[in-house]
């Protein structure tokens, strides 16, 4: 099964453009949608989790139309939204079998046993009893998986899963994505780049509405080898700097900027070539203008 | 500090566009208000009292808070509240503003800009006076002069009433919105105080707990009706209402509960963001199970998406819905409010001067009803937060994308809300079976509780709550949807005011009625059926709408709703909208052919212009000289089961004027809905002149004209036949069992001037002239005609009348025959004496008592009330009454006129009783189901009522009054006279006491709501706060002063003198109220004389009140008591003026009181004293220790403060040493 999404557009009345001609075809497996916040990945997102309509284009999944027969995708769908809440003075155990009855799961022990199994797979089982009030934000977001793999979905959209989880629950989280069959397409949005990097074996890049990047995250490293230069500078050159150069990151290391640069030659000046990160693969396409440029080498 | 936080909530709130349109909506409201017909506020303008008057514009202040308490809490409760919301408040907790500054500063900054809102009603009054009469639109004061503009009349109320109602009501929005931090309290909270009011109002009723009322109401309005309810027009348009007495106490006392509820708030309220919480929370441990997560394997699973699996599903959700609900505090709060009002009504059931009803089913469902109030609020707040349920918590998105159906939610609510209902109606069921347990009620009639809630009480829920679930989905804004809501509410009431109340545009309409134990449900059940089937279809097709629309995933724009509804028209969708739809097209052409076509509708405009119109073309014949009825022998046939009667027969009319009649005018009781068959004159051979069919007035010609003092026959028959159903809850004269009409249904003659308009304020509206009430004493057309018209003076009287065999009919008369024939019963009555021309015709199921009393020839009269199986509880007290009465009267007055006296009961649709020649039908709705617990305490109301009704078989009967003003003191007055002194040998003192307080109440509260004038006694026209209320404080004081034996000595003189008066009698006409006061006069002694001009002919009111009482004790026999009294008197006009009186010699009681072992008290002393001035002292001795002393301590005068005329006695020099 395949999803294709073919010219997908969208403006907001605000103005804003949050899909713009945007066109994927996302295979099963992990697939990893990196963008800034604001890119626009929600709404992409929640249009192909049939909660949103597109102002043109179109989106299938296999045979489906999925702007069309919404009921045909929610039947296969498991969704995450980026924010979410639940009833704070219900336990997670009632909760979750709630969703199950809705889910279509109307056999009662087939559903204790997934309802459990779902529980344990997110260790929330021992926190079962206890009101969905008292979670923590991991356990919440726990909580949200499980009840996003009720019913063995076959298209699993998960909407920055990741933000706001200390990096244990964040490692427990990813394992758990991890698992999840290869018959599936697992669509997961975040804006941490590690996130894609350990996880998926494809992915997009998107910003202001647009796809700067599609494809495996190796071939993304492969395409900025030798063009990624590193240098320590004094605070007050950052300005002359980023006039001069295609600067993708800065960050402080040891209180002292340290910039990446993106230059097919040597900068020379001080800058030394490094292995560049799927990080700086995400900079360079976020922050350069000559992005798109590079999809293409 | 605290300026700054003012300053800052000042300009958040100007930069609010609530805060406009709060403004907007009370000022609009206001000016429309002020310049329009249709929005009416409190109602209590119009007739003398002007628009613009202080009392009325107070009035107005009061309710405006009151109503508008939505918006001061909206305003008052979110100031805190809001930094929660926003969750900002850790922002503002870490800033250096103390807890004081941050508390009060939005308090007082908010509380600025609610009064600065609240402007807006004098504003909009101001304006709305001042430019009503320029606008293309028609104030309702139209053609009437209003009081020059006077700044103060407008800001004095609202400073007093306004200002502290917005005080009060914000002290205790502001702590519970920053106490519970939840939206939800603060709109609980108007519904708390909407109780605390509603309370206040039940409990007012009784006369006795009238200053507690008052003081009960937060909003001060019990305390405003408290202090003004003596007012007169006069008063009200002239006098601002004073913070004084009981109005300045309530005032203090809840601003003080404001200020404490203040203080509570700054020391509950916590200034930190995690607060502790009032419950431990329950530690649920689940077992603890070993496991590697990594190693689960998660099972497959069948996902079934069949029809069958999404209505399990809703009903799942349903549940769910239903569960959290009902354990959500306000829930349980707003159930919990409604049932303690519930109790707190249930204390005051059925009160009739203070005496209580049965409570059989049919009136605790009427209670029950209270409840409704709180129905609305569940259906409008729980419509809004069951559709917003997703979106509070923010699970939408995950419920959205979840493979069910677009139906399942919104149905899931809907029967999650119908569960809830369900609870509640039960719960309601089980608490109105406990109030009659309670009271010692055990006849429980479960089916009828059933029957009646879960039909007609649940349509209204399910109408009411698809309504709002369709607001809520288009709104697609809880609050917006709510103000949707209510704007709905006033748009109904609107369009209710400007007389618009076809059904069919009326939402939710179509009652059950109120259900009788005669006639159950009657008739009302199939129109009930047939509206409720259409709005269903309506609320169906509202409904799916919703469905279609509602929003589902993140796009809420309409126009993509829209656009987006089109793919949701599912086959199942469209069929079941195509199915509400017809059902509701349907219903309604077939409600349409009832109302309109089998029937007549009309518009209370289109009514009132009908009377118009019959003024203006036919007050032209009012004079016209006609024959009069002197025999009426017809044969009426009742068919109960279809509504329908036929009258056939004839009558002989006689022309008793001077000149021959050629023309006979004819009004035919079309207003009734009876159509004549025929209707013809001697041998036939009448031609008809002239003929208006829309009013059913017809002049005949007759063959030759009618010499002086010859007869015609007019033979004619009458059908009144019931079609389907009416627009409005249809005849309840004519029903399958309690049939009760009167001759009122039969042709007339001549104009018929009850069927102009006779209100002024109508009057005015349709460009006529005011007119008077009655016509003047002295008005020889008043005076040749009796009170029960001019068609005739007495008549011979015949009657058969059929019904079904299990029915017994009765007319007045004697039965001479009964048979059976076709399978209809048929009766056969006679009268032969003379009679009034006003009958009854009853016909029902009944079980009778009989009784047998002696006359003083020891001749036996017949007495037999005839009952509604079930409700014997008052037949004893009825029959003695009827025997006590039917002595008193034929000894004192006159001997009965019949051999027989009967009593019918008739259905609860009126609550009355009549009397008619040797019969009267009497309501089951009083009297037949009155409780008399305690008859040391309570009025017996069925043996006052009857020993009333048995006097009108003198007076009114034996002799008819004149038709001119002043009339009913004759009849209604004597009557009320008559009863007073068959209680009087019947009751206690007390009871006979606490009568006339609740009748001297009556009157002065009547008087103050005069629409016209008030007349003096011997004047009354038709004003039954005179001629029933007055009449028993006066009369009784009458016989107080100059003996009851001089009283009826008088009546009796009277009564010989004019016994069947009329153009016929020796006296050549009617007499009038003028007549009787000549006798009342001639048995006065000269000493009292000026009693009769104080009483009757002029409005006197008295003013005495008690300033000090001591007493010194001689010995244990002599005790010496000092009484300090001052008295004054006043006369007014008509419109309430007043002015002071001099007293020359008035004779006026003191007494003095002791107790009795059992601690009541006991008269030690009473006796009149002369009094000539106002300050008085007078001392009297008593034998024992006196305890209260006092002037009229007994209330016989009439007296705006009964209450200050006895004070406690201290002993004298206490004080001093």
């Amino acid at each position: 099964m395949q999803l294709v999404i073919e010219n997908l557009d969208k403006v907001y009345p605000n103005g804003v453009h949050a899909l713009n001609d945007v066109n994927l075809t996302i295979n099963q497996g992990m697939f990893g949608l990196l963008g800034p916040n604001g890119a626009g990945k929600s709404s992409l997102m929640r249009t192909i989790a049939t909660l949103q309509e597109p102002d043109s284009g179109s989106i299938r999944l296999g045979d489906i139309d999925v702007l069309i027969q919404k009921d045909e995708v929610r039947k296969t769908l498991g969704y995450l939204p980026q924010e979410f809440g639940v009833y704070p003075k219900v336990d997670a155990e009632t909760l979750l079998d709630h969703l199950a009855v809705l889910k279509g799961i109307t056999n009662r022990s087939e559903r204790k046993e997934t309802v459990k199994a779902l529980l344990q797979k997110t260790n929330l089982y021992d926190a079962r009893k206890k009101n969905l009030g008292g979670y923590s934000g991991g356990m919440k977001q726990r909580f949200g998986i499980a009840q996003a793999l009720l019913a063995n979905p076959q298209l699993i959209i998960v909407d920055e899963p990741t933000a706001g989880l200390d990096p244990a629950e964040r490692n427990r989280f990813l394992n758990l994505l991890s698992e999840l069959g290869e018959n599936t397409i697992v669509i997961l949005s975040t804006h941490i780049v590690d996130d894609v990097k350990e996880l998926c074996s494809d992915m997009a890049i998107f910003n202001q509405g647009q796809v700067l990047y599609h494809g495996s995250p190796q071939k993304a490293l492969g395409a900025i080898v030798g063009k990624i230069w590193e240098k320590r500078v004094p605070k007050a050159d950052l300005e002359t700097l980023r006039t001069t150069h295609t600067v993708i990151s800065e960050k402080l290391v040891g209180g002292m900027p340290v910039v990446h640069v993106l230059s097919d030659t040597n900068p020379g000046e001080g800058f030394e070539a490094i292995e560049g990160d799927l990080e700086d693969v995400y900079f360079s396409y976020i922050f350069s203008s000559k992005g798109a440029e590079y999809q293409s080498t | 500090m605290l300026l700054e936080i003012i300053r800052f909530e000042l300009n958040y709130r100007k930069k609010r566009p609530a805060t406009y349109i709060y403004f907007a909506i009370i000022f609009l409201l206001c000016f429309f208000y002020a310049t329009s017909k249709y929005v009416v506020i409190g109602g209590g303008a119009g007739g003398q009292l002007k628009e613009n008057s202080p009392y009325n514009i107070a009035q107005v202040m009061a309710i405006m808070t009151y109503a508008m308490t939505f918006i001061t809490s909206a305003m008052m409760g979110v100031p805190i509240l809001r930094d929660f919301e926003h969750k900002t408040e850790s922002l503002m907790f870490s800033t250096p503003v103390s807890k004081f500054d941050y508390l009060f500063g939005r308090f007082i900054g908010s509380f600025i800009v609610t009064v600065l809102i609240f402007c807006a009603v004098w504003l909009a009054l101001m304006l709305g006076f001042a430019v009503g009469k320029h606008l293309p639109w028609e104030p309702s004061w139209y053609a009437k002069e209003l009081l020059p503009f006077n700044f103060w009349h407008y800001i004095q109320p609202f400073l007093t009433l306004a200002l502290t109602n917005i005080f009060i009501q914000a002290a205790i929005y502001f702590a519970a919105g920053t106490l519970s931090r939840q939206t939800i309290v603060i709109y609980l909270q108007g519904i708390v105080l909407l109780v605390l009011y509603q309370i206040a109002g039940t409990i007012l009723g009784d006369i006795e707990n009238k200053p507690l009322a008052a003081m009960l109401d937060p909003f001060g309005f019990q305390a405003f009706d408290n202090y003004t309810e003596y007012w007169t027009p006069a008063q009200k348009n002239t006098q601002l209402v004073p913070l004084q007495g009981v109005l300045l106490w309530n005032r203090l006392v809840w601003m003080g509960v404001a200020v404490l509820i203040l203080a509570g708030t700054y020391f509950g309220f916590s200034f930190s963001v995690v607060r502790k919480s009032w419950r431990k929370t329950k530690a649920v441990v689940a077992e603890k199970a070993r496991f590697n997560p990594e190693s689960i394997r998660i099972p497959l699973v069948q996902q079934i998406l069949t029809s069958g699996s999404y209505l399990k599903m809703m009903w799942k959700q349903a549940i769910f819905y239903a569960k959290t609900t009902m354990k959500d505090v306000p829930f349980i709060g707003i159930v919990g409010v409604g049932l303690i009002n519930l109790i707190v009504s249930a204390f005051y059931f059925g009160k009739m001067y203070g005496t209580s009803s049965y409570p059989i089913t049919a009136n605790v469902l009427g209670l029950l009803g209270e409840f409704d109030i709180f129905f609305f609020v569940i259906i409008v707040f729980y419509s809004g937060e069951l559709i917003w349920r997703e979106r509070a918590v923010s699970m939408n998105l995950i419920m959205d994308a979840l493979p069910i159906p677009d139906w399942v939610n919104l149905a899931a609510k809907f029967i999650a809300m119908l569960l809830l209902y369900t609870g509640i109606l039960l719960v309601l069921i089980l608490m109105g079976m406990a109030v009659q347990t309670a009271m010692g009620y055990y006849n429980y009639e479960v089916g009828l509780y059933f029957k009646s809630l879960f039909t007609s009480t649940m349509s209204f829920l399910v109408a009411y709550t698809l309504l709002a679930f369709f607001v809520q989905v288009m709104a697609n804004s809880k609050f917006v949807g709510y103000a949707l809501m209510f704007l709905f509410f006033i748009v109904m009431i609107t369009m209710g005011a400007m007389g618009i109340r076809h059904p069919l545009v009326v939402f939710n309409s179509g009652g059950l009625g109120d259900y009788s134990d005669m006639n159950r449900f009657g008739h009302f059940f199939a129109r009930f059926s047939w509206l409720k089937l259409y709005w269903f279809g309506f609320v169906a097709v509202l409904f799916v709408l919703a469905v279609v629309f509602a929003v589902r995933g993140t796009d809420s724009i309409l126009q993509t709703r829209l656009r987006l509804g089109r793919n949701r028209l599912t086959r199942p969708i469209l069929v079941t909208a195509f199915a509400a739809l017809i059902l509701t097209i349907g219903t309604g052409f077939f409600v349409y052919y009832n109302t309109n076509k089998l029937n007549d509708y009309y518009t209370s405009e289109e009514r009132e212009q009908r009377q118009v119109d019959y003024e203006k073309t036919l007050k032209q014949y009012e004079r016209v000289p006609q024959p009069k009825i002197v025999e009426s022998n017809l044969k009426v046939e009742i068919y109960p089961s279809t509504r329908d009667f036929t009258a056939e027969g004839f009558y002989w009319l006689k022309n008793k004027t001077a000149k021959s009649l050629a023309d006979v005018h004819i009004q035919e009781a079309i207003q009734n809905d009876v159509e004549t068959d025929y209707l013809r004159f001697g041998n036939g051979g009448a031609k008809v002149n002239k003929e208006w069919k829309k009013f059913g007035y017809t002049i005949y010609r007759l063959a030759k004209p009618l010499a002086p003092g010859d007869s015609v026959k007019m033979e004619f028959k009458v059908n009144f036949t019931t079609k389907g159903f009416t627009s409005g809850g249809g005849n309840t004269d004519i029903v399958n069992n309690g049939t009760f009409f009167n001759n009122g249904y039969f042709p007339s003659l001549g104009y018929e001037e009850g069927g102009e308009l006779s209100s002024d304020d109508l009057r005015r509206k349709y460009k006529l002239p005011e007119k008077e009430r009655m016509m003047e004493q002295d008005d020889p057309r008043g005076l040749s005609q009796n009170l029960f018209g001019d068609d005739a003076d007495y008549i011979r009287f015949k009657m058969v009348i059929g019904t079904a065999p299990d029915q017994t009919a009765i007319a007045p008369g004697y039965l001479k025959k009964e048979w059976t024939e076709n399978g209809r019963r048929y009766f056969d009555y006679e009268m032969d004496v003379p009679m009034v021309n006003f009958y009854s015709i009853v016909s029902a199921r009944y079980e009778v008592k009989r009784d047998v009393w002696k006359n003083s020839n020891g001749q036996p009269v017949k007495l037999e009330i005839y009952y509604n199986k079930g409700h014997e509880y008052n037949l004893d007290k009825m029959m003695t009454s009827m025997k006590k009465a039917l002595t008193y009267y034929s000894k004192n007055y006159a001997p009965f006129q019949f051999r027989q006296m009967r009593i019918m009961e008739f259905p609860r649709y009126s609550s009355f009783a009549q009397s008619f020649a040797n019969t009267v039908p009497f309501s089951e709705g009083i009297g037949f189901i009155q409780k008399i617990s305690d008859p040391d305490e309570d009025l017996d109301m069925p043996f006052y009522v009857t020993a009333h009704e048995v006097a009108h078989q003198w007076w009114g009967h034996q002799v008819p009054e004149a038709s001119v003003k002043g009339n009913a003191m004759l009849s209604e007055s004597q009557s009320q006279y008559s009863a007073l002194m068959v209680m009087k040998q019947s009751f206690p003192p007390e009871i006979m006491q606490k009568f006339l307080k609740y009748e001297m109440d009556s009157y002065l509260g009547g008087r103050s709501s005069e629409s016209k004038k008030e007349q003096p006694m011997a004047l009354t026209e038709g004003q039954q706060y005179i001629h029933y209320r007055k009449a028993s404080v006066i009369m009784y004081a009458l016989q107080d002063y100059i003996g009851e034996d001089k009283v009826n000595a008088a009546l009796r003189t009277f009564l010989a003198e004019w016994k069947y008066p009329g153009p016929d009698s020796k006296n050549k006409r009617y007499p009038t109220s003028r007549d009787l006061i000549g006798y009342f006069r001639a048995e006065t002694p000269d000493s009292l004389k000026y009693l009769i001009n104080d009483w009757f002919e002029t409005i006197t009111l008295y003013e005495n009140k008690a300033t000090e009482a001591t007493y010194v004790k001689k010995n244990d026999k002599q005790y010496e008591v000092t009484l300090k009294f001052t008295s004054e008197m006043f006369r007014a006009d008509s419109a309430g003026n007043e002015r002071p009186l001099p007293l020359n010699t008035q004779w006026f009681d003191v007494g003095v009181y002791g107790k009795n072992k059992d601690g009541e008290d006991k008269l030690l002393y009473l006796q009149k004293h002369k009094v000539t001035k106002k300050e008085n002292t007078v001392k009297v001795m008593v034998s024992e220790k006196p305890t209260k002393a006092g002037i009229d301590p007994i209330n016989k005068l009439i007296d705006r403060h009964p209450d200050d005329n006895t004070k406690s006695v201290s002993e004298a020099g206490g004080e001093n040493s």
